[in-house]
């Protein structure tokens, strides 16, 4: 019905105009009849009736949908208005772009990341559970598989725990052997998770045991890789150089715990022995919270076990305690602080924005004075105004909105290097229904938020005085400058504290890229070459092993030097043991076993200096270490200052493990420089090196070969691979990368986060620079008349320079004074995301500043320089 | 004019309230909008000042509810006018609407004048 009326209103209108037109002459008629003269009897009758139109219009408005309609026209209008200015409305519409481009990117990281449920069933009670080791340096230590039954036994607080370990498996036959990673997991793992296998089927309690035949399950990705996605793949035998596993299942695509490049699940089959190990910490354990227990209960509830378990097996446990984390927080890591530090500089980003564009649309307010005026004498109310007003905001910010969401589909791509691919592959940052509703809403709210200012002020028109104004172009309300004025200073002082949390996070990474690792991957290849445990199990022949590969390498033409260790720098944060210094007091029963810990590694005499690693003191490892010979080891610096405090540990002797231990008497025969092993951004840690010709610290082998050559390395790689295979043909060689690329990922985060926060901070020094260029300009524009008063008066160019770049300095340093007490607080908030700069870092406190403040003036200078061109002559003339 | 009576109660007539008088004009017979807004104020003793500004739009309400229909028709003058007559539904109306009106005077006229009950 509404909507026959809105199409029929058209010939309503005739017809009331031709009622209302009849109802005059009737009027006019009667009073004729009165005894008025016709101009008088037509003049009362109209004067009775009033304004017809006004009657007509209200009618008229009967029959539409009010709201929807005028909001069409304002749309209408707006287009039209703003297509007549297109500088202004590109300028606007591509600052607001960029902030919501920004804003959008980031948003998007932040919702794959920290947002959605991680695809395991009821994610949101599965927790990590670790060791806390804090008392031997480790504060997150994985658990021992003693201490794991015993959680998992005793607790009342988890429905299940299950546990993996790693490991690595040769995978051989058609084509090249091949090493994969496996986890050993318990049987319940994948249950735990709540997740099965897409394609057969998940273990069962009777399998995991050391002594029946293995059962494995493969990722989505290696049963297409390796086995053509072919269903028969159930009931194959894989893994033939170790021990055969039938194949009985296959993950889901996409499906992945914790580790990124595992391809295989195996049970673990504990050992008896294996159960009540409380000395090897090796595993890493998720559990499933019961309904309803918190975070902190389960902890609460680990805690009590480990102090029973310290006090029983002291030996072990003593100041060993054990606490539980979200699977989250251990997934995501500090990247959640990244992030949303990150959001905080796109929010002001977009505010910075939001002022810019709230500063263009009150100069261009102001020049619409007149036009408001009318419409207001006009009858329109200032609502009405205000939602005009509104009405072409929310337009800039639509279209901006969409510009800036094309933009994000574009830049979301450069911030999947920041997500850590442990993280389950649904959380590759895209756009989404989520991230568009986000984008929606923040238009709108920009929309809201750049265009309120400028429509209350123009709803609050003194009428009388805008209409007199000739050209709208008088002086303007002292009110409007003062709130542009507070707009730059507000950008200035939001840009401050991008800038300073900018010039923290970069100023962090290159502190951390200039951070002295202790070593120089110049020109060295890496390669990781496992071997496997059955068949390799005994260290004379993975010595044997070794002595033949590195020879043959060394023999390389092109190659300069070869070496191989238990772990490369930047691979393990582990591998540590306890060391019993010889003449130390053995700790009374009763009492931890254990009070000095060392990072262990088995390398060859060749390795260190192939790192370019310094000595210290003492000498290196050479031939004449071999079998026969007195154990001897390295230590690094840490180790000596660490483990022998005050004392020179020279020639003095300690053995692997508790006193009791029959590991023989080693002699420290160097002091080696500090590597950072486990990670730039953290201390080196004690690190004893033992030749593995010697064979000692069994368990430690080694496992990586590092080759260092002359020149270009990348041709090499494929004959080193071949020197292995001509030792073993079955044993795989995995990596060939170089050395620097492990540097490099450690730094790629940091790097991407200083260069985000650098381009936001740079974003908001453009904005902050452009908002006053336009405030001043705007103000020379408006004050040309008195400039030129002023000069006709005999004001000097200097003058007029100094009265500009005042008002411009006055704001800056408000919103620069105001922006660093900001700063100061707020930095405080990124600390846990620097390294090796202070929160109140003085190169930036002191830096940033003066570059805002000398962009800033540079802004400046344009209106100034235009201010102190101005013709007296023509100024006066101008109005 | 007002100086026979009450001073005219000029836009305070309450919006249904001159729905009802124009229904009730209307009982007498079809009649254009110049003779309703006459009408109203002759009977009232030129208490109720009918506005123009408020007769049409009221008018094309009431059409619009199908209360009233209108045709074009000459005047007494032989002017075309536009004449409004009350539709059997606007006849139904009328009696309820002067029910309710009866009501709300008598309950207003309770709680003004108590003791006169």
């Amino acid at each position: 019905m509404s909507w026959k009326r809105i199409l029929r209103r058209g010939n309503w209108d005739k017809e009331r105009a031709n009622e209302l037109q009849s109802r005059l002459e009737l009027g006019a008629d009667q009073n004729i009849s009165r005894g008025m003269c016709e101009e008088e009897a037509r003049f009362a009758a109209n004067r009775k009736l009033g304004n017809t139109l006004q009657i007509r219009e209200e009618i008229y408005r009967m029959n539409s949908i009010g709201f929807l309609e005028t909001v069409w026209q304002d749309v209408k209008y707006g287009v039209r208005s703003f297509a007549s200015k297109p500088g202004f409305t590109i300028f606007a519409i591509s600052v607001l772009a960029t902030g919501i481009a920004a804003t959008t990117s980031i948003f998007s990281l932040a919702n794959a990341v920290l947002l959605p449920a991680l695809p395991y069933k009821n994610a949101d009670r599965l927790v990590m559970v670790w060791e806390d080791a804090s008392y031997y340096g480790f504060q997150r230590d994985t658990p021992a598989p003693g201490n794991f039954i015993s959680w998992k036994t005793q607790n009342h607080v988890f429905e299940d725990m299950a546990a993996m370990s790693g490991a690595s498996f040769n995978l051989t036959g058609d084509g090249p052997p091949e090493q994969i990673v496996g986890n050993p997991v318990t049987a319940n793992f994948f249950s735990v998770l709540g997740v099965g296998p897409f394609l057969g089927r998940d273990f069962q309690e009777g399998e995991d045991h050391p002594d029946v035949n293995r059962v494995a399950i493969v990722t989505y990705g290696l049963w297409l890789r390796r086995f053509g996605g072919d269903p028969q793949v159930i009931g194959r035998q894989i893994l033939p150089t170790d021990r055969n596993y039938t194949v009985i299942g296959v993950m889901p695509k996409g499906f992945k715990f914790a580790e990124s490049d595992v391809d295989v699940w195996v049970p673990m089959g504990m050992s008896e022995k294996t159960k009540i190990n409380h000395d090897s910490h090796y595993l890493q354990v998720v559990a499933r919270l019961r309904p309803g227990v918190t975070v902190g209960e389960a902890t609460a509830n680990l805690e009590t076990i480990a102090a029973q378990l310290s006090k029983q097996l002291p030996e072990s446990n003593e100041h060993v305690g054990a606490f539980a984390m979200p699977l989250r927080d251990f997934l995501v890591g500090k990247l959640r602080e990244a992030i949303l530090a990150l959001l905080g500089a796109v929010a002001f980003v977009l505010l910075i924005a939001c002022a810019n564009v709230a500063n263009l649309l009150l100069a261009r307010a102001s020049g619409r004075q007149r036009e408001m005026a009318l419409r207001m004498t006009l009858g329109a109310g200032r609502w009405r105004i205000i939602r005009q007003v509104l009405t072409e905001s929310i337009l800039l910010s639509a279209v901006a909105g969409g510009i800036g969401l094309l933009l994000s589909v574009w830049s979301v791509g450069l911030l999947t290097e920041l997500v850590p691919n442990v993280l389950p592959d649904a959380t590759i940052p895209g756009i989404n229904g989520g991230v568009l509703a986000f984008t929606l809403g923040v238009s709108l709210a920009t929309a809201i938020l750049f265009g309120i200012v400028p429509a209350l002020r123009v709803s609050r028109l003194d009428l009388n005085k805008s209409l007199k104004t000739g050209t709208g172009r008088g002086s303007v309300g002292a009110g409007s400058s003062r709130t542009r004025d507070f707009l730059v200073a507000l950008e200035f002082a939001l840009a401050i504290i991008l800038f300073a949390g900018a010039g923290l996070m970069i100023r962090s990474f290159l502190a951390l890229r200039g951070q002295d690792a202790g070593f120089r991957p110049d020109n060295i290849i890496v390669f990781r070459t496992p071997l496997p445990r059955p068949r390799y199990a005994d260290q004379t022949k993975s010595s044997a092993f070794f002595d033949q590969v590195l020879a043959r390498i060394q023999s390389l033409p092109g190659v300069v030097s070869v070496g191989c260790a238990s772990w490369v720098p930047l691979t393990n944060f582990g591998g540590a043991t306890g060391v019993f210094l010889e003449g130390q007091t053995p700790p009374p029963p009763g009492q931890a076993a254990i009070v000095k810990i060392s990072n262990v590694r088995l390398v060859n005499d060749k390795y260190l200096q192939t790192l370019s690693v310094p000595l210290k003191q003492g000498r290196w490892l050479d031939e004449r270490d071999d079998a026969q010979a007195t154990p001897v080891a390295i230590v690094n610096q840490t180790a000596a200052n660490q483990i022998w405090p005050g004392k020179n540990p020279l020639g003095l002797r300690f053995k692997l493990g508790t006193a009791t231990s029959k590991n023989p008497w080693v002699t420290v025969v160097g002091i080696a420089g500090d590597m950072h092993q486990s990670a730039l951004a953290r201390p080196p840690r004690p690190e004893i090196y033992f030749p593995y010709s010697q064979q000692i610290g069994s368990g430690y082998d080694p496992s990586y070969l590092i080759v260092k050559t002359a020149g270009d390395s990348s041709q090499l790689v494929q004959a080193i691979r071949k020197q292995v295979w001509a030792v073993d043909k079955e044993q795989p060689v995995a990596g060939g990368f170089p050395l620097s690329d492990l540097l490099d990922d450690e730094l790629a985060p940091r790097r991407t986060q200083a260069n985000l926060f650098g381009i936001f901070a740079g974003l908001a020094l453009v904005l902050a620079a452009m908002g006053i260029y336009a405030v001043l300009s705007f103000a020379v524009t408006q004050r040309t008349q008195e400039i030129g008063i002023r000069m006709a008066l005999g004001a000097q160019s200097g003058n007029v320079m100094r009265m500009v770049f005042g008002e411009g300095l006055k704001m800056m340093a408000a919103g620069i004074a105001v922006g660093l007490i900001c700063a100061i607080g707020l930095t405080r908030v990124v600390s846990h995301l620097l390294f090796g700069v202070a929160p109140l870092d003085p190169v930036t406190f002191v830096g940033v500043p003066i570059i805002l403040a000398a962009v800033g003036l540079a802004a400046c200078w344009i209106p100034a320089r235009r201010a102190t061109r101005v013709d007296p002559m023509f100024a006066l003339r101008y109005e | 004019m007002a100086k026979r009576g009450a001073a005219p109660l000029q836009g305070e007539v309450l919006q249904g309230t001159l729905d009802l008088l124009i229904l009730q004009t209307l009982i007498t017979g079809p009649a254009h909008g110049h003779t309703i807004a006459h009408a109203i104020e002759k009977r009232s003793e030129a208490v109720l000042q009918v506005e123009h500004g408020s007769l049409y739009p009221a008018l094309h309400r009431i059409e619009d509810r199908g209360w009233i229909a209108s045709f074009w028709g000459t005047s007494e003058n032989n002017r075309k006018a536009r004449y409004y007559r009350l539709t059997p539904k606007g006849r139904k109306q009328l009696t309820h609407q002067t029910n309710r009106w009866d009501q709300l005077v008598h309950a207003i006229n309770r709680v003004l004048r108590p003791a006169s009950e």
